[in-house]
């Protein structure tokens, strides 16, 4: 008691050592910005995309012709995310996504779970319970998505900090918006001679266009070389 | 110190080979081993008297016993069928005898103080039990009796070792010799227990050994207080066990009344994967109220109704605490049994319409710990919770994830695990000979797209008996592809599979081809398969 009582006239001599201590904690403490809870992308994706990250809580969109490669640039971006340790699911309308393919590009496939099936009229309430519980959701688009459900996805993508991959390979547009689109162009088989017996398919590259909002406003073209 | 209850272990050896050759009476008189996964490949869980004869022992990888044993009969281990089988033996001594508590299949337990009673001693009630099983064609069937479950199992295996000298099939310990009993066993008979319960068993035994304390009655000696400061909670549980008193101390919190988690189904279920998904929610809605409250149950009730009005019910218990998975792996046992036995035995004539999980035997929760490394169990908790939900609206086959099966064509080599059921994952495949080369398409199409492969004069393409194209390839149409399809860029193949050398009519051949699609030699490649005259698209490499 008696020693409290004292207290406030105890000498302060030791400012300067709080001051450090101070200054020694602030640097040790975890400090966690937006861009280091961004997910990275690795390799030609990251030059390719600004600041070589997916923001979470964000939309991407990814299109493209059959054969053009956009459904290997969808895995690329799940890949990065099971990379981290983290879940992601597809939601795959026709069941024709080929999950080995995924394999390839480096998803780790207990952590990658596939909806197959998902009938048009439940497709919005489907996404929106796997944006509750996984990282990244790679969904294709199916035609007639109301806007509304669009903007509700947004919304739970970014309130629940979970990456949307909506995927237009269905010919359907994404009414929503998004924060940039990755367009798969083109991707041309290099050429290894016909009737050869180990196949036609080896290297491949892929022509990217990624165009969008914010600092990916000015359109850039890339291309991605993948070895077979 | 609370003193075990008196209790009754009916030990039947070797079941899971009991329960193959009943359902394969071809076994019969035949040496069986059955064989399941362990640390070091797959090893012999379970030997018929035969395999036994020639020096094969539990344990024994498989290749060392088809060495010893010549005409060796191999199965893979099936839990389901032991269940399944077991259930037989477990209707028959429900007959007689209350508070059945099934351990796993083929070994069970029930408290004797009323039953022995009633059919006047410990001695008759034992004979009586045994020989109502016997009536089942079950030739093997042991009894012990004793205080506590741990020393009633090892009076059932004294029963099995001394059989074939005194004929004696049950031996009964008196009430208070217990202790006396256990005391010349090694001290190995706990590893089984405290692995169970905390993990880490066979070290603690190597390690009591190595003190010198080589038996039980040795151990038991140690003043408990000690035990625990030394051994921490498995040690604690090992000595109770030596000393012959309960596995834990009743927790003196009372539980809850309503802990029992119930779901109605509509409609009532006729298949298992039905009732067995539904029971995988209830048994993860249980284990978590379980969890908040501090609590780890050793047993389970598991009941059920059916649309006509019967009650089913049995208890299961695990030794130490139940897993989730553990949990569902039991009752999935026992829906099996009631549902697929139900045409022979007429006890369930109806789909089962309300499934109920009552825990029983509660104790205070402990030795769990989270992971340190590897995972955020959180994050893998969070999309566990998601894709549950997901299941529940379109069905449990509607969310899978994906394994590498084998094969050769991109349709044959992708196995769907549906989410919650164990991956097998394999380490390396094998190498598949003739395998489509080249990259794993993006898009497969299962069963493939109708397509049209066309010469440079527009005529179908034929692949001969020995693999020979009619003609070089040079057009592809098809409604996967974009605009339909189109010219050629570059083609290989056909690659020729004979499914069936035997039947001519199962060939196929197969074509890599990239159709002109874009500048500088862009194209879509595709994967075009010719089977019994028709061409289709199997996969486009998106």
């Amino acid at each position: 008691m008696v020693a409290i009582a004292h207290l406030p006239r105890l000498p302060r001599r030791d400012d300067e050592a709080r001051a450090h201590l101070h200054e020694v904690a602030r640097g040790a403490a975890p400090v966690v910005l937006a861009r280091d809870r961004a997910v990275p992308l690795a390799g030609e994706l990251g030059e390719l995309v600004p600041d070589g990250t997916v923001a979470r809580g964000s939309v991407l969109r990814v299109t493209g012709r059959p054969g053009a490669g956009a459904t290997t640039i969808g895995f690329e971006l799940a890949a990065a995310v099971t990379a981290l340790g983290e879940w992601a699911a597809a939601v795959d309308v026709d069941a024709t996504l080929g999950p080995l393919a995924a394999a390839d590009v480096g998803v780790a496939l207990e952590r990658f779970a596939v909806v197959r099936r998902v009938p048009p009229a439940r497709w919005a309430t489907v996404v929106a319970a796997l944006l509750d519980g996984v990282s990244l959701v790679l969904a294709e688009v199916p035609r007639g998505v109301a806007l509304g459900d669009a903007r509700r996805l947004e919304a739970r993508a970014r309130e629940r900090e979970s990456v949307l991959v909506v995927a237009e390979t269905r010919g359907a547009v994404w009414p929503g918006s998004a924060l940039y689109t990755l367009h798969a162009a083109s991707s041309a088989w290099d050429d290894q001679g016909a009737g050869v017996l180990d196949g036609i398919l080896g290297a491949r590259r892929l022509r990217v266009e990624v165009e969008g909002r914010g600092a990916a406003a000015r359109p850039r073209i890339g291309e991605l070389a993948r070895a077979g | 110190m609370t003193a075990a209850q008196r209790t009754c272990a009916l030990w039947c050896p070797d079941w899971p080979v009991v329960a193959a050759r009943r359902l394969d009476p071809a076994l019969v008189d035949t040496p069986v081993v059955v064989v399941d996964k362990g640390a070091r490949g797959k090893v012999v869980v379970s030997a018929s008297a035969e395999a036994r004869a020639e020096g094969v022992a539990v344990g024994l990888r498989v290749r060392e016993a088809e060495a010893r044993c010549a005409g060796l009969v191999v199965l893979e281990a099936d839990d389901a069928t032991d269940a399944r089988a077991f259930e037989l033996v477990v209707r028959a001594v429900e007959q007689l005898v209350p508070r059945l508590v099934l351990e796993r299949p083929g070994q069970l337990s029930f408290p004797t103080r009323g039953p022995s009673r009633y059919f006047g001693g410990d001695d008759a009630l034992a004979a009586r039990i045994v020989a109502c099983v016997r009536e089942l064609d079950v030739v093997d069937v042991r009894a012990g009796i004793a205080d506590g479950t741990f020393a009633a199992g090892l009076a059932a295996r004294t029963a099995h070792e001394s059989w074939r000298e005194r004929g004696r099939d049950a031996v009964v310990v008196p009430a208070g010799e217990t202790t006396a009993f256990l005391a010349p066993w090694p001290v190995t008979v706990l590893a089984g227990s405290v692995d169970a319960a905390h993990g880490g068993g066979h070290d603690l035994v190597d390690l009591l050994a190595r003190l010198g304390l080589r038996t039980l009655g040795a151990f038991a000696e140690l003043p408990p207080a000690a035990v625990l400061g030394r051994f921490g909670p498995p040690g604690a549980l090992a000595h109770r066990l030596a000393c012959g008193e309960v596995e834990h101390e009743p927790i003196a919190t009372v539980p809850p009344d309503e802990l029992l988690e119930a779901i109605e189904l509509d409609p009532p279920a006729t298949r298992v994967d039905e009732a067995a998904f539904a029971a995988k929610m209830l048994a993860d809605r249980l284990l978590a109220r379980l969890d908040a409250l501090g609590l780890s149950c050793a047993r389970v009730i598991v009941e059920a109704e059916t649309e006509h009005g019967e009650h089913l019910s049995r208890t299961w218990r695990h030794e130490g605490a139940l897993t989730p998975s553990a949990l569902v792996a039991r009752v999935r046992w026992q829906l099996d049994a009631w549902l697929l036995t139900a045409s022979t035995t007429g006890s369930v004539t109806a789909g089962i319409s309300r499934l109920v999980l009552a825990p029983d035997d509660l104790g205070p929760a402990v030795g769990r710990q989270l992971g340190f490394w590897g995972g955020d169990p959180a994050a893998a908790d969070r999309a566990g919770r998601a894709l549950a939900r997901v299941q529940g609206m379109l069905g449990p086959d509607a969310v899978v994830t994906a394994r590498d099966g084998g094969g050769r064509t991109p349709v044959e080599r992708i196995r769907w695990v549906p989410w919650g059921e164990p991956r097998d994952e394999v380490v390396a495949l094998p190498p598949w000979p003739g395998a489509v080369p080249g990259p794993a398409p993006a898009r497969v199409f299962d069963p493939p797209v109708p397509a049209e492969l066309v010469d440079a004069a527009g005529a179908p393409v034929a692949v001969s008996g020995r693999g020979e194209p009619s003609a070089p390839p040079a057009g592809l149409r098809c409604a996967a592809l974009p605009d339909g399809g189109g010219p050629l860029v570059a083609w290989s193949g056909p690659w020729a599979h004979d499914l069936r050398w035997w039947d001519a009519r199962r060939r196929r051949a197969l074509w890599q081809v990239v159709v002109e699609g874009g500048p500088d030699g862009a194209g879509v490649g595709c994967l075009v398969v010719l089977e019994r005259g028709r061409t289709a698209v199997e996969a486009v490499y998106d």
